[in-house]
C-alpha cells in the first residue's frame, strides 16, 4: 500500500490537470498519530497532501454527494460498494464520479493498538505488513495482520467493485469458511442473554451519531431520530430510546450495508455498532444470495418485490 | 428481516408476528389473533423496549 | 495553607469512611476507557488513569437531567402545574479530578451562575459538591492545558489538590470544603507547608515540561469578529466534519443543552439533555427555517464562541482549558490547536 500513494497521486494530478475532474476527494496526513483526515483537493499543486495507510479506515464515499461537477475519489473495496449504493440510490450519477480504485490489505484497528500501551501513542508509521507504534515508554512492532479491524479480517471485497483507474495491483480476495462467525456467536444464545449483549453494547453510547453520520448510507435531510415533528423517539439517555436508534438505524441499512466499519471507526465510545448490521448482512446473503453494492443494475433486496421473495414470516 | 433483527436483540421470536388478512377473512382474523395471545401469553410479560422512567 | 500526607495503606480505608457522608465519583475504568462515574458501593476511583474519554462535567450536568414534573390527572391537585423534580444535593465529591476539568467547571459557572441568571440544577449540585482534584505527573500526549490557561497542577476550581508521591499522596488543602472532606476521611497527618510546596513545585516544573503541544491565544481578542468569521479557511477545515458533536459531548466546557416534555400516562416530565451546535436541530426553528444550516456554519459557531465570542464576552480567556479530549476523539481529526492557531495569525488579506 506503500507505494499506491505515488500512483494516486500520479491520477490526481493528471486529472485535475486536464481538466477531467474538478476536485479529487482523499485522505490527508493527521494531527496526530494514527490519524488521516478526508480531505478535498482542488489544484494539481495540492497533491502531495494526499495520502493512503492502514489508518484510512472512514468511507470516502460518504463525501461524494451534493458535489459540483465531476469529482475523482479514492476507493478501498468498501468505498467503491458503497459508491455503487450511492449509484443505485441516485445519490450520484455514475458518470459525476471518477474512480480510482485502491485494492485494499486492511485498515487497522486503532483501539486495539491503543490498548497495547498504558499510555498514548505518540509515534506510528507501516511498511507493508509491520507496523511501528511508539508510546512515551515504549515501542512495538507489531504485525498488521493481527491488528486489522473485524470486518476487514471478515472481508470478501478489498478490490475495488467498479473503477475508472486502478491505484495497485489487485490483490487476492480471502475466502473464509464462515463470513459470519461473529453473528453465530449471539444467535446461538438465548433471548435473555442476547438482550444482556446487546444491552451492554450500548451501555456508554453517548448519542452523538458519529456512527450514523459516518456512513455512507445515512443520507437522509431528516433522520427520524433528529424529526421533531412528530417526534419518533426521546432525545436523552434513556435505554430504551438509545437501543430505538440503534435498532432503527441498523435497521435501515438492511441489504445496504458494506461493512465498510466506518461507523465503528468514529464511534468515540468504541461501540461495535455492526453487531446489528452484521446480523441483517447474514440475512441479506441468506435469504436472497445477496451482498450489498456489488452491481451497479441491481436495487437492494427489501427495495424490491421478486415473487422468489421468502415468505415463511408471514401468517 | 426485522423480525429476525429484534430476535437476534433478544426479543422473542414469538412476541412479534407479522400477518396479511383481508377485511373478508374474519375467521382468519380470529385465528391468528387467539395464536398470537396464546403465544405471547405463553412467555409472559415484556420487560424489553418498554420505556420506564417517569 | 495546610499540607497533609496521606500513607497510600490508608487510602482506601479514608475514601470508605468519607462514604458515611459523601456521595463519591470519580475515574473507572469501563470497557471503552476511563469514565468518570458515581463509585456505587465499594468502588474506589481508578487512581492509575491517565484520561476519561469524557470529562468530569456529567458530575454536575448529567446527560439527561430531569428537571420538573407533573401530573395531568384533573382530579388531582396542582395537576399541569410543573414542580421541580426530586433530586440528592447532600454532599458528593469528586475524587482524582483532572485540574484542567475543575478548571473548566469554573468556566461553566461563568454561564449557569450569573447575577441575572442562576442555573439551579447545576448550581446546587455545584454547591454540594467537593472537588478533590489529582495532579497530573506525567502528562498525556494530548494535553496542551498550560498553554489554555490551566495545567497539570493548577489549583483553579480544586477544593483540595492530590500530587501522586508514589507511597503517599500530598494533599494541599485550599478550601473550607475541602478540609471537611479531609476530615470525613479522618486524614490528618499534617506535613510541613514549605517542603511540600517545594516538592509539589518540582513535580509541576517537571509535568510542564511534558506538554510540548501549545496553542497560541494573544491575539484573538484583538480580532474583528466580522473578518474572522468571513475568514476563508472555514470550508476547508469543515470539509471533514462529519458533525457528530463528539467534540462537544467529550469537551468539559460545552454547555449547551436542550429541554424536551416527555410524557408516559398522566404523568410528564421535563428533561435537560445535552445538545451539540454541530446538529443542524439544534438552531432549526419551529417555521422550519435553520440560520445555521450548512456544516461549515456549524464548525465555525463551535470554534467562534470558544475562541472569540466567549473570549470577548468574559475576558478569561479561551474557553477550552487544553485537555486535548476532542483533538483525540474526533473521527476525522479536526484538531482545535490547528484552528486557534490559524485564527490567532489571521490577518486579512486586501
Ligand atoms: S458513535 Fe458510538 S456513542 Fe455515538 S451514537 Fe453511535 S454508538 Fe453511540
Ligand atoms: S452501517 Fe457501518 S459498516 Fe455498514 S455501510 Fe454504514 S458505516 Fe459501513
Ligand atoms: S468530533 Fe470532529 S467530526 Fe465530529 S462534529 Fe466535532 S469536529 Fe466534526
Ligand atoms: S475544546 Fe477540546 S481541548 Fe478544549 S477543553 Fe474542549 S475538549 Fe478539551
Amino acid at each position: 500500500m506503500n507505494t499506491c500513494i505515488n500512483k494516486i497521486r500520479e491520477i490526481a494530478s493528471k486529472l485535475l490537470e486536464n481538466g477531467e475532474v474538478e476536485k479529487v476527494i482523499g485522505f490527508a496526513n493527521g494531527t496526530i498519530p494514527m490519524a488521516t483526515s478526508p480531505v478535498v483537493i482542488n489544484s494539481k499543486q495540492d497533491v502531495d497532501k494526499l495520502v493512503f495507510n492502514s489508518t484510512c479506515g472512514l468511507n470516502l464515499a460518504n463525501y461524494v454527494r451534493n458535489q459540483k461537477g465531476k469529482v475523482a475519489v479514492i476507493a478501498k473495496g468498501c468505498d467503491s460498494r458503497n459508491i455503487v449504493t450511492h449509484i443505485v440510490e441516485n445519490q450520484v450519477k455514475r458518470d459525476q464520479i471518477h474512480i480510482i480504485g485502491v485494492p485494499c490489505t486492511g485498515m487497522i484497528n486503532k483501539k486495539k493498538i491503543e490498548a497495547l500501551f498504558g499510555d498514548d501513542i505518540i509515534e506510528f508509521t507501516e511498511d507493508g505488513d509491520t507496523l511501528n507504534v511508539k508510546s512515551s515508554t515504549r515501542e512495538e512492532t507489531l504485525n498488521k495482520k493481527e491488528y486489522l479491524r473485524d470486518n476487514c479480517t471478515l472481508c470478501m471485497h478489498r478490490n475495488p467493485v467498479v473503477y475508472d483507474d486502478l491505484a495497485g495491483d489487485l490483490v487476492q480476495e480471502q475466502t473464509l469458511e464462515n463470513p459470519y462467525p461473529d453473528v453465530d456467536r449471539i444467535e446461538a444464545m438465548d433471548a435473555d442473554a442476547k438482550w444482556q449483549h446487546f444491552q451492554e453494547l450500548t451501555q456508554n453510547c453517548i448519542r452523538c451519531y458519529a456512527c450514523r453520520n459516518a456512513c455512507p448510507l445515512c443520507y437522509c435531510p431528516t433522520c427520524f431520530v433528529d424529526e421533531s415533528g412528530p417526534q419518533w423517539v426521546g432525545k436523552g439517555q434513556n435505554k430504551t430510546d438509545v437501543d430505538t436508534f440503534h435498532f432503527l438505524r441498523a435497521f435501515h441499512c438492511a441489504g445496504r450495508c458494506t461493512d465498510c466499519g466506518a461507523c465503528v471507526e468514529a464511534c468515540p465510545m468504541d461501540i461495535n455498532v455492526r453487531d446489528f448490521t452484521r446480523k441483517l448482512n447474514k440475512d441479506s446473503f441468506e435469504m436472497f444470495g445477496w451482498e450489498a453494492g456489488l452491481d451497479i443494475t441491481k436495487r437492494p433486496p427489501l427495495d424490491v418485490y421478486s415473487p422468489g421473495d421468502p415468505n415463511a414470516f408471514i401468517k | 428481516m426485522m423480525g429476525n433483527l429484534l430476535e437476534h436483540m433478544g426479543i422473542e421470536k414469538d412476541r412479534v408476528h407479522f400477518s396479511w388478512i383481508s377485511s373478508a377473512e374474519a375467521t382468519k382474523f380470529v385465528d391468528v389473533v387467539k395464536e398470537i395471545s396464546d403465544k405471547v401469553r405463553a412467555i409472559g410479560p415484556n420487560t424489553k423496549f418498554v420505556k420506564d422512567y417517569i | 495553607m495546610k499540607f497533609i500526607t496521606i500513607d497510600k495503606k490508608d487510602w482506601a480505608k479514608g475514601i470508605e469512611k468519607s462514604r458515611e457522608t459523601y456521595r463519591l465519583f470519580g475515574p473507572v475504568k469501563e470497557k471503552n476507557g476511563f469514565l468518570i462515574k458515581s463509585l456505587d458501593n465499594d468502588m474506589l476511583p481508578d487512581m492509575e488513569y491517565h484520561d476519561s474519554v469524557l470529562s468530569a462535567k456529567s458530575v454536575l450536568f448529567p446527560q439527561s437531567e430531569k428537571m420538573m414534573t407533573t401530573s395531568l390527572d384533573e382530579s388531582r391537585d396542582g395537576h399541569h402545574i410543573m414542580n421541580r423534580a426530586d433530586a440528592d444535593y447532600s454532599p458528593r465529591a469528586v475524587i482524582g479530578l483532572r485540574p484542567f476539568d475543575a478548571k473548566a467547571i469554573q468556566l461553566v459557572k461563568l454561564n449557569f451562575d450569573t447575577k441575572e441568571y442562576r442555573d439551579p440544577y447545576w448550581c446546587d449540585a455545584y454547591e454540594a459538591t467537593t472537588f478533590v482534584g489529582l495532579g497530573i505527573n506525567k502528562p498525556g500526549f494530548y494535553d496542551f492545558s498550560t498553554s489554555a490557561g490551566s495545567g497539570p497542577f493548577n489549583e483553579e476550581g480544586l477544593d483540595v489538590l492530590l500530587a501522586d508521591m508514589d507511597d503517599t499522596y500530598l494533599a494541599k488543602v485550599l478550601t473550607d470544603k475541602g478540609q471537611a472532606y479531609m476530615d470525613a476521611c479522618g486524614f490528618k497527618t499534617q506535613a510541613d507547608a514549605k517542603e511540600s510546596q517545594a516538592l509539589i513545585d518540582v513535580l509541576k516544573k517537571e509535568a510542564q515540561k511534558n506538554i510540548v503541544s501549545r496553542i497560541h491565544t494573544d491575539k484573538l481578542k484583538e480580532k474583528t469578529t466580522l473578518e474572522l468569521h468571513e475568514a476563508p479557511f472555514w470550508d476547508d477545515i469543515a470539509f471533514s466534519c462529519i458533525n457528530c458533536g463528539t467534540c462537544t459531548y467529550v469537551c468539559p466546557t460545552c454547555w449547551c443543552f436542550d429541554i424536551q416534555d416527555e410524557t408516559k400516562q398522566k404523568t410528564t416530565s421535563r428533561f435537560k439533555n445535552w445538545d451539540t451546535c454541530m446538529s443542524p436541530l439544534f438552531t432549526l426553528h419551529t417555521t422550519g427555517h435553520n440560520p445555521r444550516d450548512t456544516k461549515t456554519q456549524r464548525v465555525r459557531q463551535r470554534f467562534m464562541h470558544k475562541l472569540k465570542y466567549f473570549v470577548d464576552k468574559y475576558d478569561q480567556g479561551t474557553m477550552c482549558v487544553g485537555c486535548g479530549r476532542c483533538v483525540k476523539s474526533c473521527p476525522v481529526n479536526i484538531d482545535i490547536r490547528e484552528v486557534c492557531n490559524l485564527m490567532n495569525a489571521y490577518e486579512k488579506q486586501e
